[in-house]
C-alpha cells in the first residue's frame, strides 16, 4: 500500500509533465483505436456468423450482376428438384433501382440508390436489422408490412433522409438513372434504426416489377433492363455442408446459364470487393498503426527519462534507506503504467462515447461499406496499448534508475 | 520571382507555394539566428548534452513526418492517375445521366452524324478520330489461387471497334515489340480448339496478372515482372494472347486489357456501346462540342464531357481519403506537440539558472524566447528532414485503389504509384517545423517569464 501510495505521490508530484504525457498518449490512442476499429469492422464482414450462414448468388462474369427476375423463384428454393436436393433457410432477392429528385442537377443530394426487395424480408434477411430491441423490431415490422400493402412505400436510413431534406410521410419523384424511362414516385413510410443503414433505402420489388410490365404495354417493348433487373440474390444456409450443397444444385442446373451464376459465401464475396482496398488496409494495419505506436512510446520514454534523471538524488536515498533496485524499477514502471493504462482506457471510452453516440459512426467511405462504428473491445485496446506504450517506454529509464550507483550520486552532489 | 523560376527548374518537383512556404520558414529561421543575437552556439551545446532527449524527440517528428510523407504520396499517386488520364481536346460522350461508363449504355451505333462534325480531328488517312467503346467489367477466375485467397478478381476490360483508332484517340503507345490487334482480332490456338482472343494491356494489370501464373508459367516467361507479348490469361472461359503492353503507367488504362469490341461485347452480353470518344484539336473545341452534343444533339440525348473534366470527376475517393488523411495528421501532430512540450518544459527547468545568466548577461526576453523556440524547431527540422527522407523511399511503390465519381456508383480499379515530390517533402516538413513551433513555443514563453533573480535561486 505505502509502495503505491509513493508511485501515486510520485505521478502528481509534477502535474505539468503528468498532464502533457496524459494527453499525447490519449490523442494518440484515439488515432489507434479508430485505425483498428475500422480493420475490425472490415474483419467482422468477413468472419461469418457460423450458426446463420450467408451466401450470395450473381451474374458469373461480369459486374454490375444483372439477373432475369425470374431466377428468383427457383433460386428462393436452392434449385432443388431431386429428391435428396435441400433447400435454404431464407433468401430474398436484391434490385437496384436509381435516380434523382432533381432531373438536372444530379448530387449527392439529390441522388438515391434503393434495394428494390420483399419488404418482409427485412426483418429476417438484414444484419443488424434481425436483431433489434423489441421496440425498434415492432416498428420496423410495422413499416415492413405498410410497404407490402403500399407498393409506392419506401422506408429511407436517417442521414440519406436529411440529405434529401424530406420528412416521413413526403412524397417525392425519382427520375431514374439505371432504368430510363421509369421515373417512379414514392411515400417515404418509415425511417431505419440508427446505424448501418442511415445512407440506406429500400423499396417494394413488386413496384419495380408492375412498372416494368407497365412499360413494356405502353410503349410495345421491353424495357432493356427488364430481363437483367435481379442484381443479387441472398440465401441463408444453416452450415458450409449446406452450402456446398445448394451450390452445387445451382451451379448444377440447366436453369441459370444465360447467364450463368456464381454461388459464395458472403465472406469470400466481400473479400473480393475489398481487393483493390488491400494495400490501403495493409498501409493501416502495418504503416499507420505501428508509427503511431511508436511514437506513442517516445513520448512516454522520453517524459520518464527526463523524469528519471532529475530523481537521481532521490532513488540514491531510496537505495540507502534499503529500498532493493527491483523496488525501484517497480516504481518507475509502475509510475508509467499508471499513466498510460488510465490515459489509454479514458481515450478509448471517450473515442467510443464520441464516435458511437455523438458522431454516430464514422462516415469513412469505403467501398459499399457504410459507417464503421468503435466496438466495445477498444476499452480494452485503449487500455493495454496505453500500458503496453508505457511499459515499452519506461523499460530503459527504469533500468537507468534501478542502477543508480549512491556513491557516484551523492559525489555529484557534495 | 527570378529566384523562384530558377529554384523551379532545379527542382521540378516543388510548386511556387510549396517553395514559398518551406523558403520563409528557412529565412525566418535564418534571420532569427543572425540578426536576433540568439546564443546559438548555447542552443547547440544543450542539445548536444541532452542528446538522448533530443534524439528521442527527433524521432518522434521523423515518425510523424514519414508516415505522412506516405500518406501523401498515396493520394499524390490518385490525383495524378485522375488528372493524366485524359486528353484536353478530348470529349467522351455517355448516355444521358450517366456519369460513369460502367453503367452507360449508348442506344445508337450510327457515327456518321459525329464523324462529319467539323471540330473533329481527321487522322493521316482522313479517319475521323471518333472510338466507339464498349467497358466491362469481368470477373476472372483465378484458378492458381491459393486457399483462403481470392478466387477471382474484377478486370477491366475495353472492347474497341478499331484499335489503332483508339490508340490515336487516347494518345496511347505500346513498349517495343508489341503490335495493336487488327482484322478479326483473333489468333488461332496452337493447340487447336478455340482461337485466341488477342489483347492490348495495360502495364499495371500486366503485373497483376503474371502474380496469377502457376510456377512453372512463371519459370518459362520471358518477362519474369509482368506479362509480355505472346503470353496468355484467361477470362470467362477463353483464352486472351497478349499483342502489346500499353506505356500506361501513371493512367487509369494502366488498370485495362483492351480487346475487339464485337469479340467481347458478345461475349458479356454488352453489345451496345458504353461511350464515345471524339478528338478535337483543342480543349477550348472541345467545351463547345461537349456543349453542342448536350444541347443540339440529335441522335440521342446524351452526357457528353470533356474527357480531362470526366477523370478529374472521378476524385471523389481521393477526396474521401484526403479527408481522413488530414483528420489522422492533424491527431497524430497534437500527440507530438504534446510530447516536444513535454521535452521543452523539462528542458527550461533544468536550465532556469542558465535562463538567468542570459538575463544577467543582457540577453532580452524576446531572445530568451526565440533561443529556446529555435531548439525545439531546430529538432523539428532534423527529424522531419529524416522523415522525408524516409518516406521518400516510398516514391515509386505501387498500390491498388479504386477512383469513384461523386454522385457514386461505379469507379474504377485503379494500379497507381505513390508520389513523392516537392510539394509532398514541403507539406512533411511544415507539418514537422508547425509541431516544433508549437510544440516550443508555450515553454520558450515560461522561459522568457522567468525573472533573472528567481531563476538564478
Amino acid at each position: 500500500m505505502k509502495f503505491m501510495l509513493l508511485v501515486l505521490q510520485n505521478v502528481r508530484r509534477n502535474k505539468l509533465r503528468t498532464t502533457l504525457t496524459c494527453l499525447g498518449t490519449m490523442v494518440l490512442v484515439v488515432v489507434v483505436t479508430l485505425v483498428w476499429s475500422v480493420l475490425t469492422n472490415l474483419q467482422a464482414q468477413l468472419d461469418q456468423d457460423k450458426s446463420k450462414m450467408k451466401a450470395i448468388v450473381t451474374e458469373r462474369w461480369r459486374i454490375p450482376s444483372q439477373m432475369p427476375y425470374a431466377y428468383a423463384r427457383g433460386l428462393s428454393e436452392g434449385a432443388a428438384r431431386k429428391e435428396g436436393d435441400i433447400r435454404p433457410e431464407d433468401s430474398m432477392s436484391w434490385s437496384f433501382y436509381g435516380g434523382s429528385t432533381d432531373p438536372e442537377k444530379r448530387t449527392r443530394e439529390s441522388m438515391l440508390f434503393a434495394i428494390a426487395m420483399e419488404p418482409r424480408k427485412m426483418t429476417t434477411m438484414l444484419d443488424e436489422l434481425d436483431d433489434l430491441p423489441d421496440s425498434q423490431a415492432q416498428e420496423l415490422k410495422r413499416v415492413a408490412d405498410a410497404m407490402e400493402k403500399n407498393v409506392q412505400a419506401i422506408i429511407v436510413g436517417k442521414d440519406r433522409l436529411a440529405a434529401l431534406k424530406r420528412r416521413v410521410g413526403d412524397r417525392f419523384k425519382l427520375t431514374s438513372i439505371n432504368y430510363k424511362g421509369i421515373d417512379l414516385e414514392f411515400e417515404i413510410l418509415g425511417v431505419f434504426p440508427p446505424g448501418r443503414y442511415d445512407q440506406s433505402a429500400i423499396m417494394n420489388i413488386e413496384y419495380l416489377n408492375r412498372s416494368l410490365e407497365k412499360y413494356e404495354r405502353e410503349t410495345g417493348r421491353k424495357h432493356v433492363q427488364a430481363d437483367r433487373s435481379m442484381n443479387l440474390f441472398w440465401l441463408v444456409v444453416p452450415d458450409t455442408a449446406a452450402f456446398n450443397k445448394i451450390s452445387g444444385q445451382i451451379m448444377e442446373s440447366p436453369d441459370y446459364k444465360a447467364p450463368a451464376v456464381r454461388v459464395e459465401t458472403l465472406a469470400a464475396g466481400v473479400a473480393t470487393f475489398m481487393e483493390p482496398l488491400k494495400d490501403i488496409l495493409w498501409g493501416m494495419r502495418w504503416l499507420l498503426a505501428p508509427a503511431v505506436l511508436a511514437t506513442l512510446s517516445l513520448v512516454i520514454a522520453n517524459a520518464i527519462s527526463i523524469s528519471v534523471r532529475e530523481r537521481y538524488t532521490e532513488f540514491a536515498v531510496l537505495k540507502v534507506l534499503g529500498y532493493k533496485p527491483w523496488q525501484i524499477l517497480t516504481i518507475v514502471l509502475c509510475e508509467a503504467l499508471i499513466i498510460g493504462t488510465l490515459s489509454g482506457l479514458l481515450s478509448a471510452a471517450l473515442t467510443w462515447l464520441v464516435v458511437n453516440h455523438v458522431v454516430g459512426g464514422l462516415p469513412v467511405q469505403l467501398g459499399f461499406f457504410g459507417k464503421f462504428y468503435v466496438p466495445a473491445a477498444a476499452f480494452w485496446w485503449g487500455t493495454a496499448v496505453g500500458a503496453g506504450t508505457a511499459l515499452v517506454g519506461s523499460l530503459l529509464p527504469a533500468w537507468t534508475a534501478c542502477r543508480v550507483r549512491v556513491a557516484q550520486v551523492f559525489a555529484r552532489v557534495a | 520571382m527570378t529566384t523562384i523560376v530558377a529554384a523551379e527548374s532545379l527542382l521540378p518537383g516543388f510548386s511556387t507555394p510549396a517553395m514559398i512556404a518551406v523558403g520563409s520558414a528557412v529565412l525566418v529561421i535564418v534571420l532569427l539566428a543572425v540578426f536576433g543575437k540568439i546564443p546559438i552556439g548555447y542552443n547547440l551545446n544543450n542539445l548536444r548534452v541532452r542528446w538522448r532527449t533530443t534524439l528521442m524527440t527527433a524521432l518522434a517528428f521523423t515518425l510523424v513526418t514519414g508516415v505522412l510523407t506516405v500518406m501523401l504520396a498515396f493520394l499524390n499517386g490518385m490525383f495524378a492517375l485522375t488528372s493524366e488520364s485524359g486528353q484536353p481536346g478530348n470529349v467522351i460522350i455517355l448516355a444521358e445521366g450517366m456519369t460513369d461508363e460502367t453503367f452507360s449504355t449508348l442506344q445508337f451505333n450510327e457515327l456518321s452524324d459525329l464523324e462529319r462534325l467539323p471540330e473533329v480531328v481527321r487522322n493521316g488517312a482522313g479517319q475521323a478520330l471518333v472510338s466507339k467503346e464498349t467497358y466491362i467489367i469481368a470477373n476472372q477466375e483465378i484458378h492458381v489461387a491459393s486457399p483462403g485467397k481470392r478466387q477471382r478478381r474484377f478486370l477491366q476490360m475495353r472492347g474497341v471497334d478499331d484499335a489503332v483508332l483508339t490508340a490515336q484517340v487516347h494518345a496511347a503507345t505500346l513498349h517495343d515489340g508489341g503490335r495493336w490487334f487488327t482484322g478479326s482480332g483473333v489468333q488461332e490456338s496452337p493447340g487447336g480448339g478455340l482461337s485466341l482472343i488477342e489483347a492490348v494491356i495495360g502495364e499495371g494489370i500486366a503485373r497483376e496478372l503474371a502474380k496469377d501464373r502457376s510456377g512453372e508459367a512463371a519459370a518459362k516467361a520471358q518477362n519474369s515482372e509482368r506479362l509480355d507479348v505472346g503470353d496468355t490469361f484467361e477470362v470467362i472461359e477463353r483464352t486472351f494472347v497478349v499483342t502489346g503492353v500499353m506505356k500506361s503507367a501513371g493512367t487509369t488504362f494502366d488498370s485495362e486489357v483492351w480487346c475487339t469490341q464485337s469479340l467481347v461485347g458478345p461475349l458479356f452480353g454488352k453489345e451496345r456501346f458504353s461511350s464515345m470518344v471524339v478528338r478535337t484539336p483543342s480543349a477550348e473545341t472541345a467545351q463547345k462540342l461537349k456543349n453542342y452534343l448536350n444541347n443540339e444533339f440529335k441522335a440521342e440525348a446524351v452526357n457528353a464531357q470533356v474527357e480531362t473534366e470526366y477523370f478529374a470527376g472521378l476524385s471523389e475517393s481521393t477526396r474521401v481519403f484526403l479527408i481522413a488523411v488530414t483528420f489522422l495528421t492533424v491527431v497524430i501532430a497534437v500527440g507530438g506537440i504534446f510530447g516536444v512540450m513535454n521535452t521543452m518544459f523539462a528542458a527550461i527547468s533544468q536550465r532556469s539558472q542558465d535562463v538567468g545568466v542570459l538575463r544577467l548577461l543582457g540577453f532580452k526576453r524576446r531572445q530568451v524566447l526565440v533561443s529556446f523556440l529555435l531548439e525545439s524547431l531546430l529538432i523539428a527540422v532534423i527529424g522531419g528532414a529524416v522523415g522525408c527522407g524516409l518516406g521518400f523511399l516510398a516514391d515509386g511503390w505501387q498500390a491498388n485503389s479504386i477512383v469513384t465519381g461523386s454522385a457514386g456508383g461505379g469507379g474504377k480499379f485503379v494500379v497507381l504509384r505513390l508520389i513523392v515530390d516537392g510539394n509532398v517533402l514541403a507539406t512533411g516538413m511544415v507539418l514537422s517545423v508547425s509541431m516544433g513551433f508549437l510544440g516550443g513555443l508555450l515553454p520558450s514563453l515560461n522561459a522568457m517569464r522567468l525573472s533573472p533573480l528567481a531563476a538564478l535561486r
